[in-house]
């Protein structure tokens, strides 16, 4: 089952005059499940079509589809609910909320989403122990080092359970060790709980563990190798 | 919208220096605010209550004549049915008559013209507070041929006033005035001797003491010296019914003193029953009534029915007699509101700017926010609540303590005595006893909340304008 569909997707921008096409006509599709990563040089439109996919960005042209939704016609504010609802991020330097504890950010998300008390308790508190801070669910993101605060980035990109999972450079920021770490637990809660991910990198142990990696270059996908380790 | 509240109280303690600075900001802003609004608005209840209750009564009766031209024979006409509607009235709560001339006072030292008012004592008790404002003397309780009740500053005038330190005195100021024993060592060379002019005893006070010790204890020791010659007998001379000139011996009884230097120089008390004799006026005949209406009464109600019972009559209230009174009670609601929306406006720029400042510091976090999901409404309220917050920490702390403030120097009242001749002079109380009341406090606590969310508008439109892509690239 597909779960992303693009199609002829285009990105121009208007930069001095001159037309620069961040992405240029790419055509994708994403299975249900499927552990994927976009690699490329810097410039090559990683970071642009993740955005686009997410609904963060509108394309020039082209369609992409999220279920068989076609997400290029919704408006601003159904947008931000479409990603509300079905997208998880995970960002390059985490992005967590300073004030909030561990706890509180990944239930901050479940909370906009309307799930009740019990639901968003038990949730928390079932992703947060599948992370490894099952005993740090009180701390504030200053108490956590790097790699727990990415921890917790993906547990709430993953607790309300979103149809893909979209994560930009997600271990820019680490060391190898928690890279390791990391990759591991997103490789396990993807067989778990059957969740897509797509991964914009430039890091080779990302690759590494990718079952599909697609390669982009001047906003064109020059090649695309399925079913890695299959 | 629960954890909306959370994250935005969370988040004004995030930079905990700069939310304190601004607390602490609106809090000095808001007590010095209301309490400077409680000093107002106790100034202006003591002066209208000085209108009424001293000076005017809540509703005054005349001939119409008598208010164009202060003349003997302008007295109320059918004076008899007048007092029977009064009596009958129960919204009337006590009404005294009196007979007013315009006199010349004169003693062998000086002389001033006043209105010499003749007043029945236990009828006026009941509608003036006069009785209270007493210096010294008594209030026509000493048996006495023709007594004068004259204000501080009529025997000022008449010279009658004068300026002694006396034994018992000089022994009373270490406890009643708190003034060192050297200062009244130095201060005995002077004891028992009289000056007749307050420049004379300022004077000699000055040559005893050094420049620290007469600006520190000079005035006091001032006051404590002022004394009266009680029983001096003062000429008082008018024209009687028949237009002649009459000459007529009073003594002084007391003297009084209001915050109204005006009033208090321009009329002088004396007894009717003396006056009406003297100046040839018949048993009934009066010049002026002065009424007094039980609480909650409306004057303006009484006012049309008296001037329907009778149409040949002046009726006027206290808002009529003193429009200066009037016009600042009318609309003191308005400027202490503009004084605190003034207040509020400079506040809400130091607001703004904080606000501003929050944001420019977690462009990348709310990029992050909207990026997972926040819609606009939850951004823009999350920051409208942390502004408004922000607002309400200070501003509570704020109304409380200036709140407190007023009800300390409500007791023990501010004294400007330092000023006292200039506030006097404008019919305005030297020792302000500050008040606020509970309307008030609730416009105050409605134009806060107004100001913390109109101060989020800006704030919050800057967060709204952030693209979450680009906000989630930038480095902060």
């Amino acid at each position: 089952m597909n779960v992303i569909e693009v199609e002829n997707l285009v990105k121009a921008y208007t930069d001095l005059a001159l037309e620069v096409v961040a992405v240029d006509h790419v055509n994708l599709t994403v299975k249900k499940g499927e552990f994927t990563a976009i690699v490329g040089p810097s410039g090559s439109g990683k970071t642009t079509l993740l955005n686009m996919i997410g609904g963060l960005d509108k394309p020039t042209s082209g369609t992409i589809r999220v279920n068989n939704k076609d997400i290029t016609q919704l408006n601003s504010k159904e947008l931000i609910n479409f990603r509300l609802h079905n997208i998880g991020f995970i960002f390059q330097s985490y992005n967590l909320i300073p004030v909030l504890t561990a706890k509180e950010n990944v239930s901050f998300i479940m909370e906009m989403q309307g799930e009740n008390r019990k639901t968003v308790d038990e949730r928390v508190s079932e992703i947060l122990t599948a992370v490894g801070l099952g005993d740090r669910m009180n701390s504030r993101p200053n108490q956590l080092s790097g790699g727990q605060q990415q921890r917790v980035a993906v547990a709430r990109a993953m607790a309300s359970r979103p149809q893909f999972i979209i994560a930009d450079e997600p271990t820019a920021n680490l060391d190898s060790k928690t890279t390791e770490k990391l990759l591991d637990l997103m490789e396990e809660l993807n067989e778990k709980e059957n969740i897509t991910f797509l991964f914009s990198t430039h890091d080779q142990r990302v690759v590494n563990k990718a079952r599909r990696i697609v390669v982009l270059e001047d906003g064109k996908v020059v090649e695309d190798n399925e079913n890695i380790k299959q | 919208m629960k954890e909306i509240i959370k994250i935005a109280w969370k988040n004004v303690w995030r930079n905990k220096k700069r939310s304190v600075t601004v607390v602490v900001a609106v809090i000095l802003g808001i007590s010095a605010g209301i309490f400077a609004c409680g000093v107002m608005q106790g100034w202006v209840e003591q002066r209208i209550d000085a209108v009424i209750y001293i000076e005017n009564g809540r509703i005054k009766l005349y001939n119409p004549d008598f208010l164009n031209n202060e003349e003997i024979n302008n007295v109320i006409p059918n004076k008899e049915a007048v007092e029977h509607f009064l009596n009958k009235e129960t919204v009337i709560k006590a009404f005294s008559e009196r007979v007013k001339l315009m006199a010349m006072a004169t003693t062998s030292r000086g002389s001033t013209s006043l209105m010499l008012q003749g007043i029945n004592i236990d009828d006026e008790k009941k509608v003036s507070k006069l009785y209270t404002c007493l210096l010294q003397g008594t209030y026509f309780e000493e048996e006495t041929s023709r007594p004068v009740l004259i204000s501080d500053k009529t025997a000022e005038q008449l010279r009658i006033k004068n300026y002694v330190l006396t034994t018992e005195i000089l022994d009373s100021l270490e406890n009643t005035a708190s003034i060192p024993n050297t200062v009244i060592a130095s201060l005995r060379s002077i004891e028992n001797i009289r000056f007749e002019s307050e420049n004379k005893m300022k004077k000699e006070i000055s040559s005893l003491l050094d420049r620290k010790d007469v600006s520190k204890y000079g005035f006091d020791v001032l006051k404590m010296s002022e004394q009266y010659r009680l029983r001096s007998k003062i000429v008082f001379t008018f024209t009687d019914k028949q237009g002649e000139l009459v000459n007529q011996i009073y003594k002084v009884c007391g003297v009084y003193k209001t915050a109204n230097i005006m009033y208090d120089q321009s009329n002088a008390f004396v007894l009717k029953s003396d006056l009406s004799t003297i100046a040839g006026l018949n048993e009934g005949e009066i010049h002026e009534t002065g009424i007094i209406l039980r609480e909650n009464a409306n004057e303006e109600n009484v006012q049309s029915a008296i001037k329907k019972a009778f149409p040949e009559l002046s009726v006027l209230t206290w808002k009529e007699l003193s429009p200066d009174a009037s016009l600042v009670s009318e609309y003191m609601s308005i400027y202490l509101f503009i004084f605190v929306g003034i207040i509020l406006f400079a506040l809400a720029f130091g607001i703004i700017n904080t606000m501003l400042m929050a944001i420019l510091e977690r462009t990348k976090e709310l990029g992050m926010l909207m990026a997972i999901g926040m819609n606009r409404k939850r951004v823009f309220s999350m920051i409208m609540l942390e502004t408004v917050f922000l607002t309400m920490a200070g501003a509570v702390a704020g109304m409380l303590a200036g709140w407190l403030l007023i009800q300390v120097t409500g007791m023990t009242g501010l004294n400007f005595s330092s000023f006292v001749d200039g506030f006097e002079a404008m019919g305005w109380a030297a020792i302000v006893y500050p008040t606020i009341d509970l309307f008030f406090f609730f416009g105050i606590t409605v134009l806060v909340i107004v100001t913390g969310v109109l101060s989020s508008i800006i704030p919050a439109r800057k967060a709204l304008s952030l693209n979450p892509v680009e906000a989630i690239r930038m480095n902060n």
